[in-house]
């Protein structure tokens, strides 16, 4: 079934007084329970996309269908986790993984017992009473993660949440990251600039041309979990998808 | 306060007094000009014992207290839908400006004419001078928060008034602070040089009484009870409350 439908999706960056194509009519179809990359040469407005995927920003042209259904404004069911996390340094862990479902009016007993659950699943609990500037970096996007699955999304959209961090915990975090996607069956659409990142996650890597962008390719990955950075078997992908990204990164 | 800093001031004051008291020994001014730190002390003593101080401190405080929670209240809605509406901050924002700029003193006429001499006019002043100040730090607050947080937020469905309160007003607090400090130095102003004019009770009243009755010690003596409340409220309550907001801010 098909979760998300992006159609001919264009967008101008403004700058100043010149416009700036920067999406050039993006056509992506990903099927509920997908896990999707979206990789390709910086500025090339991937996460504008993913921004545009979650109702936060309109495109000029073209829509996005969420279960067939045009989007037409952000909405819990489709979850963001920005690079930086974006938590909210005035409130604990807990208070932060909690937001949503306060936004949503749920009792504060019940919200307890859902952020317990995600929580545990991120390995927190320890740290539900600490405030953020308390954490380390790779604590924090825990968090952030944990506040996303909170509101039980359809679809997870990810802006390069990894980016910031060190290596080991990023290599931890991308086996925590699969585990999580079987676990919870989320669809997840994951914009990185790091192709083994996208090869060791994703069920589909979606290449994006330089600007104006278009999806210039996608390759569907069917290989064993939990995969991890330095399986070897995935070496020929990687360099595959490097081929279709290298002529896009000099055209910048 | 570090404990060095402590014994410098400690020795500055005390040095105060002394060249205080020499100078008013030495009779360069008649005594009726310039009081000796004795007298003012004398003075304070009997405004203390006979309540009048104290009654004094009491009004003044009561008004600024009524005056500065109308501002806060008043001051923070404004500033928050100029922040937000931008049609909002093109029309009001302007006048804004411009009433800021009007000298609390200069609203005493019309606060008279409004309300006569009551203590409903006072606190209008009080209100008026302080109020405009706090409507500005909290539109520069609202307008700095990093961006990801309200998306954020609106992405897990706040909005309305639950954005503002559980979002844009914990985010802009470290501004809002220094607004609300701002705030209360033109409150106090405010209140002190209405009492003066209006002469109806309050330290401001007893500071005219002072003139009136050519009691140089008096005049002396309400003003560093003035002084005092200003270095108290300043530099114990709102120093606490910022420390703490930087240090959970994660701004310090």
């Amino acid at each position: 079934m098909t979760k998300l439908e992006a159609k001919n999706i264009v967008k101008y960056f403004k700058h100043d007084s010149h416009r700036l194509k920067a999406l050039g009519g993006v056509n992506l179809q990903i099927e509920d329970g997908e896990f999707v990359c979206l990789v390709g040469p910086s500025g090339c407005g991937k996460s504008t996309f993913l921004r545009i995927v979650a109702g936060l920003e309109t495109p000029d042209e073209g829509e996005i269908f969420f279960d067939g259904k045009p989007v037409t404004s952000t909405g819990p069911e489709r979850i963001i986790v920005f690079q930086e996390g974006a938590l909210f340094p005035w409130l604990k862990v807990q208070d932060n993984v909690e937001f949503g479902l306060k936004m949503a009016g749920i009792p504060k007993e019940e919200r307890a017992q859902i952020s317990k659950r995600y929580l545990d699943m991120m390995q927190l609990t320890k740290f539900a009473d600490s405030y953020t500037y308390q954490l380390s970096t790779g604590m924090k996007q825990r968090v952030a993660i944990a506040r996303a699955l909170v509101m039980d999304p359809d679809v997870l959209l990810m802006d390069e949440p990894f980016a910031a961090l060190d290596a080991q915990t990023r290599d931890l975090l991308l086996v925590e990251m699969q585990l999580i996607w079987e676990k919870t069956k989320k669809t997840i659409l994951f914009v990185t600039h790091n192709v083994t990142e996208a090869t060791v996650l994703g069920t589909k890597v979606a290449v994006f041309s330089n600007r104006p962008s278009t999806i210039k390719k996608v390759i569907n990955i069917d290989y064993k979990r939990p995969r991890l950075v330095e399986d070897q078997n995935l070496f020929p992908l990687q360099q595959e998808i490097l081929s279709e990204l290298r002529p896009e990164v000099k055209k910048n | 306060m570090k404990k060095p800093s402590l014994v410098k001031q400690i020795i500055f004051y005390i040095a105060i007094v002394v060249i205080w008291q020499l100078v008013a020994m030495s009779s360069i001014w008649p005594n009726n000009l310039f009081p000796s730190p004795y007298e003012v002390a004398e003075d304070l003593v009997y405004t203390a014992s006979d309540g009048s101080l104290f009654f004094g401190i009491g009004t003044s405080l009561l008004r600024l207290l009524i005056g500065l929670t109308i501002a806060i209240v008043g001051g923070m809605l404004l500033g928050i839908l100029m922040a937000r509406i931008e049609t909002v901050n093109q029309t009001i924002g302007s006048l804004v400006l411009g009433l800021q700029s009007i000298p609390s003193v200069a609203w005493v006429p019309l606060a008279i004419l409004w309300f006569g001499l009551t203590d409903g006019g006072i606190i209008f002043v009080t209100a008026v001078s302080s109020m405009f100040a706090i409507t500005i730090s909290t539109y520069t607050g609202v307008k700095t928060i990093n961006p990801h947080y309200i998306e954020a937020a609106r992405n897990m469905g706040a909005k309305g008034t639950q954005l503002a309160t559980y979002v844009l007003i914990p985010a802009a607090f470290p501004h809002l602070i220094s607004g609300f400090k701002q705030g209360w130095a033109f409150a106090w102003r405010g209140v002190i040089g209405a009492e003066l004019l209006f002469s109806f009770l309050g330290l401001g009243f007893l500071l005219n009484v002072g003139r009136q009755l050519n009691d140089i010690s008096q005049v002396f003596a309400i003003m560093l009870v003035i002084m005092m409340i200003g270095i108290v409220i300043d530099g114990i309550i709102f120093k606490r409350i910022e420390n703490k907001v930087m240090s959970r801010w994660g701004l310090r």
